[in-house]
This record gives C-alpha cells, sequence and structure tokens, in this order.
C-alpha cells in the first residue's frame, strides 16, 4: 500500500513522506523523507531510509530505532527531530 | 595585518554553475589550496534551488518553469524551495575549524548571518537573525540561508531579496491545494518583503555587493579581496556540473 503524509514539525519545518508498506503486517517495504528540514550529515537521510525497512509501523518501536540510527551515525537534525519524523511516518497511515 | 579572504563576484551563471561553483570552493578550501572565500553570484535565467531533501517534482511545476524558461536544481543544501530572480545571493566557505566560526550549527547560522545584518545596515536596513535561517526586517523575511559541512569545511549560502514577484514565484512552485493558491499568495506577500520595497527603490547588484563586502568584513574582522577562481576550481566546477547539477539524476533523485 502507498500513502504519503505532510506534516509540519512542532517549531520545525514542513516534513513530506512517501510509504510504501505492507497493510496485513504494518511493516514498511519502503520509504522516502522528504522535506524543507536540515540534516547533518545530509547523506544520513538515506541511512534512515535504508535501516527502517521492515521495521513495523509503531510508534514506540520507529522512534526508538530512529533515535538509535541517530547515535550510531552521529546525526544532527535542524528543524526536524526523532518524534517529528515518527510521527510524519505514522501519519501515512490515517 | 587583518586575515585575507578571498571576495569572488559572478553574475549571471546558470543554476547548476553556480552551485558547481559553490561545491568546487568547497573542495578546494577543504584541502587548503584557497583561502575561505565568500562569492556574491546572479543567476540566468532566473532559477529555482530546491533543499537537498525536496522531492523536485513534488515542490516545482516543471511545465510552467519550461515554459518561462525557468532553470531549476538540487542544492547540496537541505532547507527550502528559493526563486532565484532578483537577488544577491552569496555563499561563504571556510574551514570548520576556523576560530570565527562556531562549532554549533545554529550558532554559525546566527553569526554568518551577523554579516548579512551588517551589510543591510550599510543600506540603511535593520534587521535580526531568526533561527533556523531566515533574517527579517520588521517582521518580515529578506532573506533565507542554507548550511552544510562537509570535509571538515563549511558552506553557507543565501539570498538578499532584492525585490520579490511573489505571484510569478508561486506560479513555479506546486501548492497543496489550488484552492488555497491565492491564500497562500496572500501569506507570502505578508511575510516576504525585499531591498526595493523597503528602501522605496532598485539597489544595484553592484551596490548591494559593495555593502556586504563590508558587512563580511566587519563581522569576521578580515580583508575580502577580489579574486578569481583557481584553475583547479574551474576544472571542479565544470566536472560538478556535468556529473551533477545539470543531471536528471541529481535533480529528480527524490
Amino acid at each position: 500500500m502507498q500513502s504519503k503524509s505532510t506534516y509540519k514539525v512542532p517549531n520545525g519545518k514542513l516534513l513530506k513522506i512517501f510509504l510504501d508498506y505492507n497493510e496485513k503486517n504494518n511493516e514498511i517495504y519502503n520509504l522516502r523523507i522528504t522535506g524543507d528540514f536540515f540534516a547533518y550529515p545530509e547523506e544520513a537521510i538515506e541511512i534512515i531510509e535504508n535501516k527502517l525497512k521492515n521495521s513495523f509501523l509503531k510508534k514506540e518501536i520507529l522512534l526508538d530505532k530512529i533515535n538509535s540510527i541517530i547515535k550510531e551515525n552521529h546525526i544532527e537534525f535542524i528543524g526536524l527531530d526523532a518524534e517529528g519524523l515518527t510521527d510524519g511516518i505514522l501519519m501515512c497511515l490515517k | 595585518m587583518k586575515e585575507q579572504w578571498r571576495l569572488l563576484k559572478t553574475e549571471n551563471n546558470s543554476a547548476s554553475t553556480n552551485m558547481a561553483m559553490d561545491r568546487a570552493e568547497l573542495v578546494a578550501i577543504s584541502k587548503g589550496s584557497a583561502p575561505p572565500t565568500v562569492r556574491f553570484f546572479t543567476w540566468k535565467p532566473a532559477a529555482i534551488s530546491i533543499g537537498y531533501f525536496q522531492s523536485l517534482e513534488e515542490e516545482v511545476d516543471l511545465d510552467v518553469c519550461k515554459k518561462y524558461g525557468i532553470d531549476y536544481v538540487r542544492r547540496i543544501t537541505g532547507g527550502g524551495a528559493v526563486f532565484h530572480d532578483k537577488e544577491l545571493t552569496y555563499s561563504i566557505v571556510i574551514p570548520e575549524d576556523h576560530f570565527q566560526i562556531p562549532k554549533n550549527i545554529m550558532e554559525s547560522y546566527g553569526r554568518i548571518c551577523g554579516a548579512l545584518i551588517k551589510g543591510l545596515k550599510q543600506l540603511g536596513i535593520e534587521s535580526r537573525y531568526v533561527p533556523i535561517n531566515d533574517i527579517v526586517t520588521n517582521g518580515k523575511k529578506i532573506s533565507g540561508n542554507a548550511q552544510t559541512r562537509k570535509a571538515k569545511t563549511v558552506l553557507q549560502h543565501g539570498t538578499i531579496i532584492m525585490d520579490v514577484d511573489v505571484e510569478k514565484m508561486f506560479s513555479l512552485l506546486k501548492v497543496p491545494n489550488e484552492k488555497i493558491r491565492d491564500k497562500l499568495i496572500s501569506d507570502v506577500k505578508q511575510r516576504v518583503t525585499s531591498v526595493k520595497h523597503i528602501l522605496g527603490e532598485e539597489i544595484s547588484f553592484k551596490k548591494a555587493a559593495v555593502a556586504m563586502k563590508i558587512g563580511f568584513e566587519e563581522e569576521f574582522d578580515v580583508e575580502l579581496n577580489e579574486g578569481t577562481l583557481t584553475k583547479e576550481e574551474i576544472e571542479l566546477t565544470n566536472k560538478f556540473e556535468k556529473e551533477f547539477f545539470s543531471t536528471r539524476e541529481w535533480n529528480h533523485r527524490r
């Protein structure tokens, strides 16, 4: 199932997510994170997109996973944070 | 003696050339083969640049761009879509460990914007930095900025809006819902201003560049000496333009 969300991150930028997921078990096939935020290093966004493949679309699971990817890869977001990204992804289900 | 930085003025380049030049400077300066550099530039034809993370087709109406001969390019910096028409665009490239550049990214935005604020003051315009990446005057945006850090080097580029045609800008950008296009246009007119609007007269690129030069010199306590790209930078510009900024693969990658 393909879905899209547009989400204004609180105190941040506009996030647009394109999500392809298995609606039977709520697992991510593919994810594209776009928007006018900043991420350092920029290539980190592709790491996040790849590492979230096959993740379950559940808030606690996604948030934990995103936080650990951020920590592992020393990613710094401006205008976006792990919670905002999680909420933006989950908004695709609505 | 004050520290000597390089000043480049490159008018009327295409979007892909402009973005390739910034990246070429970044590579050269990261290797120590050129000094910290401030560049003032313009775009010909007028162009839209989108942030690194944006979807080109989601943000830009490519058919309208084609119709009006408007160029487009993906930047290596984050941030939003910008219509580069009547503006002075600047870039600064400097080693990340330079003592004038705060380690903290947000603080470094504020510091570099400080140079623009001093430059605007030279033109008689009072302004202030508003995080994340704007400079405002009387509550309205007059400058947007975007920064990346690669190879231990900072590249920040941004605009000083000299004049703005909000209707034209919105004809080129996609809006989420056509019904709210007029509302968006009137909102942006409320939120964005220009040097021309504030001063009541057009300011030439040359005059604006003189003011901004002074702004950078004052903020960083340096002298800016007008120079040119090195041979290495020219070759890198050609390479990056050909391999990235003029390619469909780069511009449509998201």
